[in-house]
């Protein structure tokens, strides 16, 4: 018998993450072939790019820029507080989902929440990755953000929801089960 | 000693530090898209696919999607993504077939991979293009993790190839063609987000 004894494989870890706060993992995403520049000013830009679908949801990353070569503030030093960076995305519905924590679900059992709901997965200076859960209905689909750390405004800019839609429609399944595919 | 009558000394104005542009996409940029949807590689277990091309006048950017179809006890290194671009395994060494590569090949036979050497920030020349870098990566799940990566060099017009291998995992050389043309165009359609920045 050797001295190394294997052990034994511990179990599969089932899923952690609710089915809310990410993409099917089992997909690979319609690409959106647009970025959008919701807000600017003389030294921030705050970007939606990367917007990636799935059939049950979309997710991007919030892209702060700073206009380069221009000096920074030395408050920039303080701990960066992602939620100080409103966003909010409207539906033509009149639905809405932000990242405020007011639009963040109470647990519930296993009840899900209503879509939409947005979920900011990370936020750091450079801004952070945003997974909005639920498809939204043809038309407008609107950004919106505000940031007075930063006095960049009000904003907002406005997308075709059917980019959304066709994208999502694209999303490619990985592994098929039978009764999909 | 500092006399009463003159004002107190204040600090320099902090100027941000801008990397090098073989490192990360410009920051004063708005990127056109290329719808590119691939999957790369694809066994029972595993996948690796490739979305979302962002093209800028330099360069451009895409997500790789490394996937597992379920948990696998004692899967090595999270999928390997910690591996990419890491100094933490030699692919040449014990866990060379450890080490998922990935890499972009040119028309003209260029290429750049993540086995490149590793060069540090402020080095001197700056390397050829094209350079391929890591700038972004999370995970979820043990399932899934994205990674963006960032490709320093335009490609000429003609195929450009995305190539990725994981001999650990029987992913062979596997390799996908898109028209380097939707690039080129895409780059094309890329806007500077201040107009009247002088161009870097």
């Amino acid at each position: 018998m050797s001295f190394f004894e294997l052990p034994g494989l511990r179990p599969p870890i089932e899923p952690r993450m609710p089915v809310w706060s990410r993409g099917p993992a089992g997909m690979v995403p319609g690409v959106v072939p647009v970025a959008l520049l919701v807000a600017r000013t003389d030294t921030h830009a705050v970007l939606v790019d990367g917007l990636l679908a799935y059939p049950t949801g979309f997710d991007f990353d919030l892209a702060v820029r700073r206009r380069p070569g221009r000096p920074r503030q030395h408050r920039h030093r303080e701990p960066f507080r992602g939620v100080d960076l409103h966003l909010e995305v409207g539906f033509a519905d009149g639905r809405t989902a932000g990242n405020h924590p007011r639009h963040w679900p109470r647990p519930s059992g296993n009840q899900l929440p209503d879509p939409p709901l947005l979920y900011q997965s990370t936020s750091g200076p450079d801004g952070g990755h945003v997974w909005l859960w639920g498809l939204p209905p043809p038309g407008p689909l609107t950004f919106s953000c505000e940031w007075p750390a930063e006095q960049v405004p009000p904003s907002q800019a406005v997308l075709d929801a059917g980019l959304v839609l066709a994208a999502a429609a694209r999303a490619q399944t990985l592994w098929p089960t039978k009764a999909s595919a | 000693m500092v006399s009463a009558s003159e004002p107190p000394e204040l600090p320099e104005p902090e100027v941000e530090y801008r990397r090098p542009a073989w490192v990360e996409p410009p920051a004063d940029i708005i990127p056109g898209v290329v719808p590119v949807e691939l999957i790369l590689a694809r066994t029972p277990q595993r996948a690796i696919g490739l979305s979302g091309i962002r093209a800028y006048p330099v360069g451009f950017a895409c997500t790789l999607h490394l996937r597992l179809r379920e948990d696998i006890p004692g899967e090595q290194s999270n999928f390997g993504a910690f591996n990419m671009f890491g100094d933490g395994v030699d692919p040449a060494g014990e866990f060379a077939d450890y080490y998922l590569r990935f890499g972009v090949g040119f028309a003209d036979g260029r290429k750049a991979t993540n086995l490149d050497h590793r060069r540090d920030l402020d080095e001197i020349p700056a390397p050829d293009p094209p350079t391929l870098w890591l700038v972004r990566w999370e995970g979820y799940d043990r399932l899934a993790w994205e990674v963006d990566v960032w490709v320093w060099g335009l490609p000429p017009p003609g195929p450009l190839a995305f190539v990725c291998e994981w001999p650990a995992r029987d992913i062979p050389e596997t390799r996908a063609e898109i028209d380097a043309g939707l690039v080129l165009a895409a780059a094309s359609r890329a806007v500077p987000i201040w107009p009247d920045q002088d161009p870097r």
